[in-house]
């Protein structure tokens, strides 16, 4: 099967009056239709700066980043991040906040706006429409953030550490319901988070990157049954076993060479 | 509601009713006091006036039909120049975050302009503009418009760098980034940047009136001064308290209502 998206030999540097930064450097991973992957690595290790590539909100120096097989910037559409916090617009109800990206397309049609309320509905936040973000909990802002990405119909799901901004205990429960409305929604997942568990309790796939200039250190197929919601699949017995892999691939020392 | 709930609600009616009640007391034995004073003569009611002598020039005033006149003047030159120096001053704020070179260039004359005495510019430019309205106008403006540029414009580059982030992932572009975040963000500073306009229209208003008008309410405290009647200096400040007071509060009412909206 052909992969979704395939990142080949990315290589991205950041430039400052004092000098240059090389973030990336010859960067390869693909992700699979449907699959949850997670990216980890170091902090400062330019997670962000990956997705936002994928996004096309910034351009490689060098390498190709394909999606179905086609150059990016053709089916940029076909992308949809949910940025750090939720980032709802505080002027705005819900229901305008998650009809946003149908507004900047311009794709803001009777049908979409139907399809946009229904989803709204379908994960419980119908009643909610009207209201304005600082009127709803963590949790559901999270959710109404999620629901914005999933208006425009993308294919891939970038999330940006999505979940920095809960407390613990909303955060294990809003992680349960991301996942399902990801699974159940059918969409490919880039998840960015500086917490293994979390994403060994999310992802089928993790790429655990190095420090800075950025490349793979190694991919690991997480093995759990993918019908457990991420609470259940802490408790799995071969969760440990992940984490401490991960764990002693990130405390590894670089060999500068 | 239970009796520990009615007894802090009625807690707070009596503070709020008491601080009421003790500005009033304030406004009303500063001016017993003035008059007390002024009619014993403890203090020359020549050099001080009195709220009886203020009320009685209010009165000759009106019967010439010249108050309302003098207040239709200075209130048309604030206003316009406190709509004139926010609309203008929004729209070169959005120039600015448009263009970062532009920016960039012009940043230390905004610097220099800001920390400038604007009054020092009303020579100039009665001999450019003329000594009549529109320079007075033109004072009022450019008291405002520097601080409402420099206000606005830090209100537009605060604005979250993710939510940018975000709508460039949207595929904005930047007129979508200015009208759908960076506008509406900004509602708040809008609403700050017009209650310090509020003031400082006033200010450049009556500057400009003390340097040429023939009218208004500055004339009048500029007149009254050099013949010597303080009266009806004492009599125009009263006024421009009130008029300050009113602006500020249809201001405050605007902010209430946008709110709403926001």
């Amino acid at each position: 099967m052909q992969p979704i998206l395939d990142l080949k030999d990315l290589t991205f540097s950041y430039h400052s009056k004092e000098g240059e930064t090389k973030a990336l450097q010859n960067l390869t991973f693909s992700v699979d239709q449907g699959d949850f992957v997670g990216l980890v690595g170091p902090s400062g290790c330019g997670k962000t700066t990956i997705l936002n590539l994928i996004a096309g909100i910034i351009s490689p120096a060098s390498g190709s980043i394909l999606l179905n097989s086609q150059p990016l910037n053709l089916s940029l559409d076909k992308v949809a991040l949910m940025p750090q916090r939720d980032q709802l617009f505080e002027w705005r109800t819900i229901e305008r906040n998650i009809m946003l990206g149908l507004e900047i397309r311009k794709t803001k049609t009777k049908q979409n706006k139907e399809m946009a309320l229904a989803l709204l509905k379908k994960y419980g936040l119908g009643d909610f429409a009207k209201m304005h973000p600082s009127q709803l909990s963590g949790g559901m802002k999270q959710r109404a953030a999620l629901i914005r990405t999933l208006v425009t119909q993308p294919e891939i799901l970038l999330l940006d550490e999505p979940f920095s901004a809960l407390d613990f205990q909303t955060r294990l429960n809003v992680c349960n319901d991301v996942y399902s409305i990801i699974k159940q929604e059918q969409k490919t997942a880039i998840l960015v988070s500086h917490d293994i568990s979390e994403c060994i309790s999310l992802c089928d796939k993790i790429v655990v990157l190095s420090n800075r200039p950025t490349t793979v250190k190694e991919e690991i197929i997480i093995e759990i049954d993918k019908s457990l919601t991420p609470l259940k699949r802490r408790e799995h017995k071969l969760f440990a076993g992940y984490f401490e892999k991960i764990w002693s691939l990130l405390e590894e020392k670089e060999n500068d060479g | 509601m239970t009796d520990e709930h009615k007894k802090y609600v009625k807690k707070i009616k009596i503070r709020k009713l008491v601080t009421k009640i003790l500005q009033a007391s304030i406004l009303i034995l500063f001016i017993g006091l003035w008059e007390l004073v002024a009619s014993k003569e403890i203090i020359d009611p020549f050099i001080i006036s009195s709220p009886s002598r203020i009320v009685k020039i209010f009165i000759k005033l009106q019967g010439q039909n010249s108050l309302y006149n003098h207040m239709v003047a200075t209130l048309s030159e604030t206003v316009f120049g406190f709509l004139i120096s926010t609309v203008l001053g929004t729209i070169i704020a959005i120039m600015l975050w448009w263009n970062k070179l532009l920016n960039d260039v012009l940043e230390p004359y905004l610097i220099t302009l800001n920390a400038l005495p604007k009054i020092s510019l009303g020579p100039l430019i009665i001999i450019w503009i003329g000594a009549g309205k529109n320079s007075i106008i033109t004072m009022t403006v450019l008291t405002c418009i520097i601080i409402t540029i420099i206000s606005m414009l830090a209100g537009f580059l605060q604005v979250d760098k993710e939510k940018i982030m975000l709508l460039k992932s949207m595929r904005a572009n930047k007129f979508q980034i200015l009208f759908k975040l960076v506008l509406p963000s900004n509602i708040p500073t809008l609403m700050s940047v017009l209650k310090i306009n509020v003031g400082l229209a006033w200010v450049g208003a009556i500057i400009g009136e003390y340097l040429v008008s023939r009218e208004g309410i500055g004339y009048l405290i500029v007149y009254g001064s050099q013949v010597f009647q303080l009266d009806l200096v004492m009599a125009s400040i009263t006024i421009l308290s009130i008029l300050a007071a009113l602006m500020y509060a249809i201001v405050a009412i605007a902010e209430k209502i946008i709110k709403k909206y926001f």
